[in-house]
């Protein structure tokens, strides 16, 4: 089961979904398109790491993409680089529901990693 | 759109950057051609004249002559030597004029004219006069041998005036050519004025139009503008009416200011639930979104909090029913903290749901920022919400807030620390509406870009050494009396 899994994430391509700037409600349709979950099975990385604001509907926004992700059984990642971010994050709670990291060598080496 | 009404304008313009140019020049052309046209008809009219005179000089030159030959009478000759004068005379106008006209065939007949009229002066007249009388028919026989030279006189002038004719016709055509272009230049004044005042008057149809159109707009947008005022207002007035509860252990002040931009008024809100004399829960929330809708959904929001609340105030079972109670429904996502105050036991017990954090400042302290962390309500199902709880002393005042009070800048690391000086500047001061202060504190005049609501609740602070005994004092002399 484990193997099988891991077999998945190693042929699947990753899919980058990359924002960046401040996004709010201005920008609600870009992101909306941005994070909606793509037809393939690859790990999604999200990458904020150029993201310094972001409203609760991206929060939401987030939220979904997570559960979807983990319906279909792939890994997703949060790339922050920004400590105003990662403060608006922390709100939510979020650290805890998703993998968060700030360095994409790591957050790769989890999303391509053999599930634990 | 916004171009089009620019092209009449465009259209006159071109019109009369070209076409008053070419009509102006047109009419200084035709003006010269007339003017010299006028001219030349007065040369030529003159030049038929002398031809004409001399046709008579040279038959009065002929009829002195043969007078005198016949009659011998020398009183003939006067007649003679006076047209034969007058016929030199004229010759040398006639050829100035045809001369200046250009008619070079008429200059060329006028000049043979002369020389012939000499020759008949030299070979004709001049020999009858010189005859004896006796000799009458020898005058007459020179009479007669002249008549070839009066003949060839009379041919020059006629060559002379059918080439004055011809050039008087060509004048005539350029006349004629000249008024139909008068007429031109006037059909064309015409219609560039016309086309002047057509660009114009189509100008000012587009322009009335357009104003009429930008009316119906704005009368539009006035309408959809008092419809989003109405829920504006309606939404301030509901927090401003609402009187906060007023007791002995508890003090609370609150805050409400909607967006600098109506349309932006939606979800903030707050609500202080009495549950008795020493014990209250209070919320603060905020719907995602602006609007109608959004006011909407914080009613519904607010009422299945504080319904919850009945059954059982703990701030973290109440984010669980709530979040619960939202996706039931399938409403907005919502960010909310909810705090039960203990005025028994100076307690604080807290939970947040998407929601910035709570700020606690008690006395002789720095204000700081609780714990927070927890998802937003409304997004999924199983979502857990964690208690905490804060053991603090009299005194100590719990501030709430949304998130408008943080995030103005888009910055939110910024925005805490403007907030916690803006909550030690309320509390050294002792405001007594420290929320209108920690607001005036955060935006110093300016206005919110957002909804902001900020909520405070206080326990009543322990009564000083002094005052203790005195109230005391008081106490017990009511109780003696």
């Amino acid at each position: 089961m484990t193997a099988q899994n891991g077999a998945v994430s190693s042929q699947s391509s990753l899919d980058v979904i990359r924002l960046t700037g401040e996004l709010d409600i201005g920008r609600r349709d870009e992101i909306k398109r941005a994070l909606e979950p793509k037809r393939s099975t690859g790990p999604i990385l999200v990458d904020l790491s150029e993201v310094t604001y972001a409203d609760s509907t991206v929060i939401a926004g987030l939220v979904r993409l997570r559960n979807d992700a983990e319906e279909q059984g792939r890994r997703l990642a949060l790339l922050i680089g920004d400590a105003r971010l990662a403060r608006l994050l922390q709100y939510a709670g979020l650290a805890g529901a998703f993998a968060v990291y700030d360095d994409r060598a790591t957050a790769l080496t989890y999303l391509s990693g053999v599930s634990s | 759109m916004d171009r089009q009404p620019l092209r009449p304008l465009l259209v006159t313009a071109l019109v009369l950057a070209l076409v008053v140019p070419i009509l102006v020049a047109g009419g200084f052309g035709v003006r010269a051609s007339v003017r010299s046209s006028l001219h030349v008809a007065e040369e030529i009219r003159s030049a038929r004249a002398t031809a004409t005179l001399l046709l008579r000089y040279q038959l009065d030159e002929e009829t002195g002559m043969r007078g005198f030959a016949v009659t011998r009478d020398a009183a003939f000759l006067a007649p003679y030597e006076s047209a034969r004068a007058a016929f030199t005379q004229q010759a040398r106008d006639l050829r100035a004029v045809l001369s200046a006209l250009g008619l070079r065939a008429g200059v060329a007949a006028t000049d043979d004219a002369t020389a012939t009229n000499a020759r008949w002066d030299g070979a004709i007249a001049r020999p009858t006069i010189a005859t004896s009388p006796r000799s009458h028919a020898a005058a007459l026989a020179l009479q007669r041998h002249g008549k070839a030279l009066v003949d060839r006189v009379r041919a020059d002038v006629a060559r002379v005036q059918s080439e004055v004719r011809a050039r008087e016709s060509v004048i005539d055509a350029e006349t004629e050519g000249a008024i139909d272009r008068i007429n031109l230049i006037i059909l064309g004044s015409v219609l560039a004025v016309g086309a002047i005042g057509l660009g114009l008057g189509v100008q000012q149809t587009r322009l009335a139009r357009r104003l009429v159109e930008h009316r119906r707009r704005a009368l539009e947008l006035h309408g959809a503008y008092e419809a989003e005022k109405r829920v504006a207002d309606t939404l301030k007035d509901a927090f401003v009416q609402k009187p906060l509860p007023a007791l002995p252990a508890v003090s609370f002040s609150a805050t409400y200011t909607p967006a600098a931009e109506e349309a932006k008024v939606g979800g903030d809100w707050y609500d202080v639930v009495e549950l008795d004399a020493r014990r209250v829960l209070v919320v603060v929330g905020d719907v995602a979104g602006h609007g109608l809708d959004a006011a909407v959904a914080m009613v519904r929001a607010r009422q299945e909090l504080v319904a919850a609340a009945v059954g059982d105030p703990d701030p973290a079972a109440l984010l669980v029913r709530g979040n619960v109670e939202l996706l039931r429904q399938r409403a907005r996502m919502v960010t909310a903290v909810c705090a039960l105050a203990d005025a028994r036991a100076f307690r604080f017990t807290y939970a947040t749901a998407g929601h910035p954090p709570p700020v606690l400042v008690e006395p002789g302290r720095a204000p700081r920022l609780l714990e927070c962390g927890g998802m937003p309500l409304g997004l999924l199902p199983n979502a857990s919400y964690a208690g905490h709880v804060v053991q603090s002393v009299p005194g100590a005042m719990l501030v709430l807030y949304t998130d408008g009070a943080v995030e103005h800048s888009h910055d939110v690391v910024a925005g805490e620390r403007i907030l916690l000086d803006a909550v030690a500047q309320a509390a050294r001061s002792r405001a007594p509406d420290a929320a209108a202060a920690i607001r005036d504190g955060i935006f110093a005049g300016r206005t919110a870009g957002d909804d902001v609501a900020i909520l405070t609740v206080a326990f009543a602070p322990a009564p000083s050494p002094q005052r203790a005994t005195s109230v005391s004092a008081a106490r017990a002399g009511d109780a003696l009396g």
